[in-house]
């Protein structure tokens, strides 16, 4: 009983973190469903804007795989945004 | 790591369903209702009304922000809106 008690709080913190942990990305994922093929604005570093039509992440969120791209020097196709250049992004929904 | 992105999704989670102002990398400023933070990157989802009746949602990087205050506290109609945004409709979840 000494290590059940010892056990126990530790047990229901972890649970109590792991239930908002599931939460949060569960919501953060769906956000990423309903922004598939949208225009989103991107804002980078050194106050460039760019959108794109979102496709898809990657499930570490480092990078973003956008179509169309309009940049400064033309429109890309099919694009890989790194994440550690953008500062935000925005879309209507 | 900036302090944003060490906090603890329990923490996060006292910021859903707040009405918050951002300061993020290179003086930028966001406004609007937390939706969610992913737990991953620290990203911070925000929820904008729109004159039309749209949503406009912005998210601002894990990496990027630099402070989040809370201006205001939603309340239950708010809340309700916020909650079922990205969720699916009853009838494509259930009618195929």
């Amino acid at each position: 009983s000494s290590l059940s008690s010892l056990v126990t709080p530790n047990t229901a913190e972890l649970e109590e973190e792991q239930q908002g942990r599931v939460l949060l990305r569960e919501r953060y994922l769906r956000s990423l469903l309903a922004m598939a093929r949208q225009p989103v604005s991107f804002a980078m570093y050194e106050k460039v804007n760019v959108t794109a039509l979102f496709g898809a992440s990657d499930i570490d969120i480092l990078n973003f795989q956008v179509s169309e791209l309009q940049t400064p020097l033309g429109v890309q196709r099919e694009a890989l945004l790194r994440c550690s250049d953008i500062i935000a992004y925005s879309f209507e929904l | 790591m900036t302090e944003w992105q060490k906090k603890s999704p329990l923490e996060w989670l006292s910021y859903v369903n707040k009405e918050v102002k951002v300061l993020a990398a290179e003086k930028n400023t966001y406004q609007g209702w937390v939706l969610t933070v992913d737990p991953v990157s620290a990203n911070i989802l925000l929820a904008q009304p729109l004159e039309n009746g749209k949503m406009s949602i912005s998210a601002v990087l894990g990496h990027a922000v630099q402070d989040v205050e809370i201006v205001n506290e939603a309340d239950d109609t708010m809340k309700e809106k916020l909650s079922h945004l990205f969720m699916p409709e009853e009838r494509q979840r259930y009618s195929q």
